[in-house]
C-alpha cells in the first residue's frame, strides 16, 4: 500500500530535456521492506537524474524520435496503462506509475509486497491505486485555483510540509492535500471524537447550501448515411455545504422535469452515505426505454468542508443541441467549405458565447479568404490556418445559419505548422465553442426544496447551473472521418 | 565545522539532494550527518529550517547514517532533542518523531538491545494513548496531532517488524472506542491484528487470540512489546495486502482455527472497525478493507458478511482506491461475498468506470486493466491471463473499444479488449454482417497504417501502427480472415513508406509464422519486384537481409545484381553483403558465386571487395552445413550489436580451430597377437558428442615409422564404440609412447582440439608368434631357432619368480600365442617373433615352487634388458 518514492517533474523548455525534478520524496522504511519483498529482483530507486532521463525516454519526451530504438519502439513493448517499467543501471524499475498532464509530470514507484520477477498483474498490487490517488491528489492540489507560475511555486513549496502530513512514512493517509494544508492551520482547534479523518475542523457562521450543475456536451457528427452522429452529456454537479456541527445530514435531490433524459453512470462523492439501488444501476450501457429511473436522485450525505463534487453522470439526450454539417473539397492551393448550423428548437437560445473553430491541419498559412456568412462574423488567423465563426449570443429566428467559402493556402512550411495525424487531406471537422448559462440539456435541476439539512438553522440554499460544450466535432461529409463502434453500430440499428 | 547559516543549509541541502551519492563522496559529505544533528539544538537557525533539515533525515537515512551504531546514535540525538524542546507549541515534535522512527528501522537498528528504541516505543506509546506526558510534550492543542503521529510512528514500525505490537491490541481497542483520533488507530488496530493473526498461524500457535483482544486499556505489567512475536514475524515480512495468486498458498490462515469465544471477539473487533470505516478518507478506507479482508480470508468460522454493508457506498463512488479495495475483497473471498448478480454489478460499475467521462484517462486505463484481470467466482480460462470476463459481453464491451481519436495507450488497451470479442466471436460470427468487431477491427488497423504511412509522421505513430499488430497477431493468430488483410495492409505500408523497415524487421522477429510468413513473402516479392536502385535501397536490403531465404532465388538475385551498381557507399555495400549472407546461410547456390564474384571485381571499397570475397569462398569450399554455422549467430558474442564485429568473431571461431580440455577418454585394450605386424587396439570414450573424430599419434622417440590417423565419424556418450586398430610399425623393437591429438566437430559445429594424454605402448605389445611350426617337429623347429640366435646376438639366463598360481597360470596367462613345446607344467618353449625382424626364444624348464629359470637368447641384444624387466615384471602383473 506504501509508495518507495514520489516525484513531480515540470516540462520547461530550455533546460536539459526540457525537464526539471521539481520535487521528490523517497521513503526509506518502505524501500527497507521492499528490498526483502523483492528479493532478488530487487531494484533499488535511482537518484534523481537518472530517474528522469529513464522516464523520459520512457515516456517519449526525449527529442531522439529520429531512430529505431528497440527498447521503446518494438512493436512487443506495449503498455496499457500509465504504469511502466525504466530501464537503470542494468535492472528495470517497475512499477513506476506516471503520466503527463498541463505540461508536470507526476510520478511514484509503489511498494509491492513480492519477487517482480515476473511482474505480477497489477490489480494485485494495492500501492498502484493509492500511487494514482496520490498523483491525483498531488495534482488537484496544483490545479486548484493555481492561475500563474508564481502560485505554482508556491504550491510547490507547500509540498513537503503537506507530505510529512499527507503521507508521512509513504502510505498515503489523506490524498486531499488542502485537507491537510487546512489540518496544519487548524492545529488548535479540540476535536471531538468522531471527527471525521476528512474534516479537520468545523464551519461557524452561517448556513448556506451551494449547488452548482455543469453539463457538457460532446458530439461527433459526420451527415453521412452509414455512419450515425453520436452526442452525450456528462455532469458534474458540485456542492459547498457550509454548515456548523461536526457530523451535519444533509440530503440533495436532483430533478428531471418530465421530458427530462435519465441520468446514468452516476459516480458519487466518497461522503454519500447511501445509495438507492436504481441509482447505482442505470447505466448507459443498457437500451434506453421509458422504463428508465428518472428521479428523483436522492443523496443523503455529511458534507466535507471544502467544496466537492458529489456527483457525477452522463445521459442520453434525445437530439444534439446544434446539429450542423461540414463540406470541404479540395482544389489544388484552396478549399472551398460550406457550413450549416442549426440550433434545436428545444434548446435555450441565449449563449454566453458561441463559435465555430474551422482549423486546416498540414497546410500552409492563409493567404485569402472569400467568404459569405449568414449571421455572425468571421474571423481570419492566417498564420494559424484556423477560421473562427462569432455566432454570438443569439441564433437567428429561423433557428439555421450558414457559412460557405473559398480559402487559399500558402506554400507549407515544415517549422511553423503543426502536424496533424487525423486532419489529412479532405480529413477535416470544425468544432463548436458554446455556454449556455441557466440551462442544462438533460433537464437536471436542483432547486431550494429539492435540500433538506438536518442541522440547526434554516441555511440559504444557492443553486447553478450550465451547459457548455466539449469536444464537439463536425467532420467534413466529404471525406473519411474517424469513427467509433458506437457510430456504425447505430446505423445497423437503425437501418 | 561552526554553525552555518540558513542559506548555507539551503545551499548544502540543495547540492546534496542533486546527488546524494556525489555530495557524500566530497569533502562535506562525511560531516552532514553530525552537523545536521548538532543544528536541530542550535538557537540560530528557524524552524522552518530545522524541518527541512529533519526532512531531509527522512529522506536519507541510509546516507547520514550508514551503520546501525551510527543510526542508533542518531536516534538518540533526536529524542533527547525532542525531549529538550521548550513546552510552547513547536512545528519540530512531528518531524522529529518522524525521523526518530525512521532513523531506527533504516539503520536496522531496531531491536529489544538498542537503547533508542526502548526510549522510543514507550514515549511513542504513551502519545498514542492520549496520555499526559508532561510539560515537555508540548501544549495541549499539539497533543492531538503528535498522538495521531505516533500512531503512524507505530504503524511504520509495526509494518517493518510485523508482531512488535502483538501485545497492545487491546489497548488498542479500547482506545478506538474511547476519544482516540479515530483513522490513526483504526489503521493501526487493522495492522497489528493482521499481524498477529498471520504470525500465529504460521507459528501454529496462539497465543490467547481473546486474550489479546480483551486486555484492558494499559498493558498488564512488563513490556507491551512482543519482541519474540516480532522475531518470529521477522523471518519474513508481512504483505500487508498479498497479491492475488501468492496469497492463494502463502496465507494459510485456514490452519488457525479460533475457539467460538475467540472468533466472537474478532468480530467484535472486525465489525468495530468496519463500522467507523466511513469517518476514514478514502485512500485509509481502502487500506483497511486490502487489511482486513486478507485477514479474515480463510479464517475458518469468518464469514465475509461483515464487509456486505460497505459495499453498495463503496461500488456508487469514482475512487479509484475504492474500488479497487472491493475488489481486492471480491479476489478474497469470491462467491461467499458476492453473489453472481453481485458480480454483474460489479462488473457494470468496472465497466462504467473504464469510460466514465469524468474521470481521468489514468484511471480509465487502470480500470481497463482491472477489467481484463477481473477476479471471477468461476474463472473459466486459465489464471494470470488477461481475458474478458464471461459476464461481459459485446453489450457491456461497445463503449470500451478502440478509435483511432484514442490515446496511444487507451488505444492499445481497448484493442486488445476488442481482439478478445473477435476471438470470441470467430464461431458465432454470420456472413454478410457489416460490422462485426472483426470488421471493425481491419477498420482500425488500416487507419492506424494510414496514419503510419504518413511522410515526416512521428515514430510514435507508426510504433503504435506495428504494436496493435502485434497485439492482434498475439490474439488472433489462429484466424487468417484476420491474418489475410492484416498483411496484405502491412505490405502495403511498406511501399508507402520502406523507411519503416526496422519497425518491420522487429515485427518479424516477434511474431510466429502466422504471420511472419505471409508477411516474409509479401515483403520479398515488394521489394524485390523494384528496380533496385531507388532512395530507399538501403531499407529494402535491411528487408531482404531478414526475409531472403531460398525462394525466389533469381528473382532476388536479379534485384540484388542490380542494386550492387548503386551501392556506392561502404554502408550500402554492406547492408547487400547481408543480404548474401541470408542467402548462403539458406544455402542458395549458383546465381549467387557469380553475384559475389561479380561484386569482387565490381566494387572499389576494398572491405567490401574483400567481404565479398570471403563469402564467394566460403561457398565454394565450405560444405553446407558448416556454411551454415559459420555464418550464423556467433556463439563467441551472441550479445554483439554490430553484426560486422559479430560476423567477424563468428567466422573466428568457426573457421578456427578451438583449443580445448579433451571430453575424449583414449585406453590401450587387451593385446592381439596375430596378423604380420602389431597392432594397438584402442578403446574412446566420449563426455559428449563428438563428430568427424580424427585422432593423429606422434611416435616418442621415433622408433616406429610415423602412424596414421584414425578416423571416427561420430561418437556419443554411452554409446560403445567398437575398438579402433592401430598397426604399429617399429623400427627397432622398444616399448614407447604415443603423443596423441584429437581434432573433432562438437554439437554447436566448432571445430576443436585437443591435447590428450600419452597412450604407452608397452614391450610385450609388440609379441607375434612365428608363423606355424611344422606339426610333429617343434622341439626342431625352436632348436633351429635357438642356435641361429648365436653367435650375432646374446644369451642369458634368469631367474622368473612365481607367484602361487605356478608356472602352468603365467605361461597361458602372457605367453600362450608363443608357446612351441610345452610340457605342462615344468616345461616351455617359446618363440617371440620382434618385428621388425628380430626374435626372442625362452626356455622355461624345471620350474620350483617360487620361481622358474629361464634361458634365454635374441639375435638382437638390445632386446636383452628389456626382455630381463619384462621377465621380471611378470608375476607382479598377473
Amino acid at each position: 500500500m506504501a509508495q518507495r518514492a514520489v516525484w513531480l517533474i515540470s516540462r520547461e523548455p530550455g533546460t536539459p530535456f526540457c525537464s526539471t525534478v521539481r520535487f521528490s520524496r523517497r521513503y526509506p522504511t518502505v524501500e527497507k521492506r521492499a528490498k526483502v519483498f523483492n528479493g532478488a529482483s530487487y531494484v533499488p530507486i535511482p537518484e534523481d537524474g537518472p530517474f528522469l532521463k529513464a522516464l523520459l525516454f520512457e515516456l517519449r519526451l526525449l527529442d531522439d524520435d529520429e531512430d529505431f530504438i528497440e527498447s521503446r519502439d518494438s512493436c512487443s513493448h506495449i503498455n496499457k496503462t500509465s504504469v511502466y517499467g525504466l530501464l537503470i543501471g542494468g535492472g528495470e524499475l517497475w512499477p513506476v506509475v506516471a503520466f503527463l498532464k498541463n505540461n508536470m509530470i507526476y510520478a511514484c514507484v509503489p511498494l509491492v509486497e513480492q519477487t517482480l520477477s515476473p511482474h505480477p498483474p497489477l490489480i494485485s498490487i494495492s500501492g498502484i491505486s493509492q500511487g494514482f490517488e496520490l498523483l491525483f491528489g498531488v495534482q488537484d492540489f496544483l490545479s486548484l485555483s493555481q492561475k500563474n507560475d508564481t502560485e505554482l511555486n508556491t504550491k510547490l513549496n507547500q509540498l513537503p510540509d503537506l507530505l510529512l502530513q499527507a503521507c508521512p512514512f509513504g502510505t498515503l493517509l489523506d490524498a486531499n492535500l488542502q485537507n491537510s494544508l487546512d489540518s496544519i492551520n487548524f492545529a488548535s482547534v479540540t476535536h471531538s471524537q468522531k471527527q471525521p479523518a476528512w474534516k479537520v475542523g468545523t464551519y461557524k457562521g452561517k448556513p448556506q447550501v451551494s449547488i452548482s450543475i455543469t453539463e457538457k456536451v460532446k458530439s461527433m457528427q459526420y451527415d453521412k448515411q452509414d455512419i450515425a452522429d453520436t452526442w452525450q452529456v456528462v455532469g458534474t454537479v458540485t456542492c459547498k455545504c457550509d454548515l456548523e456541527g461536526i457530523m451535519p445530514n444533509v440530503t440533495i435531490s436532483l430533478s428531471l422535469p418530465t421530458n427530462g433524459s435519465p441520468l446514468q453512470d452516476i459516480l458519487v462523492h466518497p461522503c454519500v452515505t447511501s445509495l438507492d439501488s436504481a441509482i447505482l444501476t442505470s447505466s448507459s450501457i443498457d437500451a434506453m426505454d421509458d422504463s428508465a429511473f428518472s428521479g428523483p436522485y436522492k443523496f443523503p450525505l455529511t458534507p466535507p468542508l471544502e467544496s466537492f463534487n458529489l456527483c457525477y453522470y452522463t445521459s442520453q439526450v434525445p437530439v444534439p443541441p446544434i446539429l450542423g454539417f461540414y463540406q470541404m473539397k479540395e482544389e489544388e492551393i484552396q478549399v472551398k467549405i460550406t457550413v450549416n448550423l442549426k440550433l434545436h428548437e428545444s434548446v435555450k437560445n441565449n449563449f454566453e458565447f458561441c463559435e465555430a473553430h474551422i482549423p486546416f491541419y498540414n497546410r500552409g498559412p492563409i493567404t485569402h479568404v472569400e467568404y459569405k456568412v449568414s449571421f455572425g462574423q468571421l474571423e481570419v488567423f492566417r498564420e494559424k490556418s484556423s477560421l473562427v465563426w462569432i455566432i454570438g449570443q443569439k441564433f437567428p429566428k429561423s433557428m439555421e445559419i450558414n457559412l460557405s467559402g473559398t480559402v487559399t493556402f500558402g506554400a507549407k512550411s515544415h517549422e511553423k505548422q503543426s502536424f496533424d495525424e487525423i486532419c489529412i487531406g479532405g480529413t477535416a471537422y470544425l468544432k463548436l465553442h458554446f455556454r449556455i448559462l441557466d440551462y442544462t440539456l438533460t433537464g437536471c435541476y436542483a432547486d431550494q426544496h429539492s435540500v433538506q439539512v438536518f442541522a440547526s438553522g434554516k441555511p440559504k440554499i444557492s443553486t447553478h447551473r450550465k451547459l457548455i460544450s466539449s469536444d464537439y466535432y463536425i467532420w467534413n461529409s466529404k471525406a473519411p472521418a474517424p469513427v467509433t463502434y458506437g457510430s456504425l453500430l447505430l446505423v445497423r440499428c437503425h437501418n | 565545522m561552526g554553525p552555518l547559516s540558513r542559506e548555507t543549509w539551503a545551499q548544502r541541502l540543495a547540492a546534496f539532494r542533486a546527488s546524494p551519492s556525489a555530495f557524500m563522496a566530497g569533502p562535506e559529505g562525511e560531516d552532514l550527518g553530525r552537523d545536521l544533528l548538532s543544528e536541530l539544538r542550535s538557537d540560530k537557525l528557524s524552524e522552518q529550517t530545522k524541518v527541512s533539515l529533519l526532512a531531509l533525515s527522512l529522506e536519507y537515512p541510509a546516507q547520514l547514517w550508514p551503520d546501525a551504531t551510527a543510526a542508533e546514535a542518531a536516534a538518540t540525538s533526536l529524542l533527547d532533542t525532542l525531549v529538550l524542546l521548550p513546552p510552547r507549541p513547536s512545528a519540530l515534535r512531528r518531524p522529529l518523531l518522524l525521523a526518530a522512527t525512521t532513523a531506527l528501522v533504516a539503520g536496522d537498528a531496531l531491536g529489544p538491545t538498542s537503547e533508542a528504541s526502548r526510549r522510543l516505543l514507550p514515549l511513542l506509546l504513551g502519545l498514542a494513548s492520549g496520555r499526559d506526558l508532561g510539560r515537555g510534550f508540548g501544549p495541549a492543542s499539539e497533543q492531538r496531532p503528535l498522538q495521531a503521529t505516533a500512531c503512524e510512528c507505530l504503524r511504520e514500525l509495526e509494518s517493518c517488524k510485523p508482531g512488535l505490537l502483538g501485545g497492545c491490541l487491546g489497548l488498542l481497542r479500547g482506545l478506538l472506542g474511547q476519544e482516540g483520533p479515530v483513522q490513526p488507530l483504526s489503521l493501526l488496530l487493522a495492522l497489528a491484528l493482521r499481524n498477529t493473526l498471520v504470525i500465529q498461524a504460521r507459528a501454529r500457535a496462539r497465543a490467547g487470540l481473546q486474550g489479546l483482544l480483551m486486555a484492558g486499556d494499559t498493558p498488564s505489567g512488563g513490556d507491551p512489546w512482543n519482541w519474540a512475536l516480532a522475531e518470529e514475524g521477522d523471518a519474513r515480512l508481512q504483505p500487508q495486502a498479498p497479491s492475488w495468486p501468492a496469497a492463494e498458498e502463502e496465507c494459510g490462515l485456514a490452519v488457525l482455527e479460533p475457539t467460538p469465544e475467540e472468533a466472537r471477539e474478532l468480530r467484535a473487533a472486525v465489525a468495530q472497525l468496519l463500522d467507523t470505516s466511513y469517518l476514514l478518507t478514502p485512500v485509509a478506507q481502502a487500506q483497511l478493507l486490502w487489511l482486513l479482508g486478507w485477514a479474515l480470508r480463510g479464517l475458518r468460522g469468518q464469514t465475509p458478511v461483515l464487509f456486505k454493508p460497505q459495499l453498495v457506498r463503496l461500488l456508487g463512488t469514482a475512487q479509484l482506491t475504492l474500488l479497487h479495495a472491493v475488489l481486492a475483497l471480491k479476489a478474497a473471498f469470491g462467491e461467499a461475498l458476492f453473489t453472481a448478480q453481485d458480480e454483474a454489478l460489479l462488473l457494470r460499475r468496472l465497466t462504467v468506470a473504464a469510460q466514465h467521462p469524468a474521470l481521468p484517462l489514468p484511471a480509465h486505463l487502470f480500470h481497463l486493466h482491472c477489467l481484463l484481470s477481473f477476479p471471477e467466482n468461476w474463472p473459466l480460462g486459465p489464471t494470470g491471463e488477461e481475458a474478458a470476463p464471461l459476464l461481459l459481453g459485446p453489450r457491456l464491451c461497445r463503449g470500451l473499444l478502440p478509435s483511432l481519436l484514442h490515446d496511444p495507450m487507451a488505444l492499445l488497451a481497448r484493442l486488445h479488449l476488442l481482439c478478445l470479442l473477435c476471438a470470441e466471436d470467430e464461431e458465432k460470427e454470420e456472413k454478410g454482417q457489416d460490422w462485426s468487431p472483426r470488421h471493425y477491427l481491419e477498420e482500425l488497423l488500416a487507419g492506424l497504417r494510414q496514419r503510419a504511412a504518413l511522410d515526416g509522421g512521428p515514430r510514435a505513430s507508426a510504433t503504435l501502427c506495428f504494436q496493435a499488430s502485434y497485439l492482434v497477431v498475439q490474439c488472433l493468430a489462429t484466424q487468417p480472415t484476420v491474418l489475410t488483410p492484416l498483411t496484405h495492409g502491412l505490405a502495403r505500408l511498406y511501399r508507402a513508406r520502406p523507411v519503416l523497415a526496422p519497425h518491420f524487421v522487429d515485427l518479424l522477429d516477434r511474431v510466429g509464422p502466422e504471420l511472419g510468413e505471409p508477411l516474409r513473402v509479401a515483403l520479398r516479392q515488394e521489394v524485390v519486384s523494384r528496380p533496385g536502385r531507388d532512395e530507399a535501397l538501403r531499407w529494402h536490403l535491411q528487408i531482404l537481409a531478414e526475409v531472403a531465404d531460398g525462394n525466389a532465388q533469381s528473382a532476388t538475385l536479379g534485384f540484388l545484381g542490380a542494386a550492387a551498381a548503386h551501392c556506392t557507399d561502404w554502408g550500402l555495400q554492406q547492408a547487400l553483403l547481408r543480404v548474401c549472407r541470408a542467402l548462403l546461410r539458406a544455402g542458395v547456390g549458383g546465381g549467387l558465386a557469380d553475384l559475389l564474384q561479380a561484386l569482387a571485381r565490381q566494387w572499389e571499397d576494398p572491405d567490401g571487395r574483400d567481404h565479398a570475397r570471403l563469402y564467394y569462398i566460403l561457398l565454394a569450399h565450405l560444405a553446407g552445413p558448416k556454411l551454415g554455422v559459420a555464418l550464423g549467430p556467433s556463439p563467441a558474442a551472441p550479445a554483439l550489436a554490430s553484426s560486422l564485429v559479430a560476423e567477424n568473431q563468428g567466422f573466428a571461431a568457426v573457421l578456427m580451430v578451438q583449443e580445448a580440455p579433451a571430453p575424449i577418454r583414449l585406453s590401450v585394450g587387451p593385446h592381439r597377437a596375430a596378423g604380420p605386424g602389431p597392432v594397438l587396439q584402442l578403446h574412446v570414450e566420449v563426455l559428449e558428442p563428438a563428430y568427424s573424430l580424427e585422432l593423429r599419434f606422434r611416435v616418442e622417440g621415433q622408433v616406429y615409422a610415423p602412424l596414421g590417423a584414425v578416423h571416427v565419424p561420430c561418437l556419443c556418450p554411452g554409446r560403445p564404440c567398437r575398438p579402433l586398430l592401430l598397426p604399429l610399425q617399429p623400427r627397432r623393437p622398444a616399448p614407447t609412447r604415443l603423443d596423441v591429438r584429437a581434432l573433432y566437430t562438437t554439437p554447436t559445429g566448432l571445430t576443436c582440439h585437443a591435447h590428450l594424454p600419452p597412450l604407452p605402448v608397452n614391450f610385450a605389445d609388440l609379441f607375434l608368434p612365428f608363423p606355424q611350426a611344422p606339426e610333429g617337429d617343434k622341439l626342431g623347429f625352436f632348436e633351429e631357432l635357438w642356435d641361429s640366435c648365436l653367435p650375432k646376438g646374446a644369451e642369458s639366463r634368469l631367474w622368473c619368480p612365481l607367484g602361487p598360481q605356478g608356472l602352468e597360470a603365467l605361461v597361458s596367462r602372457h605367453l600362450e600365442p608363443f608357446v612351441v613345446v610345452a610340457q605342462p607344467p615344468t616345461s616351455y618353449h617359446i618363440a617371440i617373433r620382434l618385428p621388425p625382424d628380430s626374435r626372442l626364444l625362452l626356455r622355461l624348464e624345471a620350474a620350483q615352487e617360487d620361481g622358474v629359470p629361464v634361458a634365454l637368447r635374441t639375435d638382437d641384444w638390445a632386446v636383452l634388458p628389456l626382455a630381463g624387466d619384462y621377465l621380471r615384471g611378470l608375476s607382479a602383473a598377473v
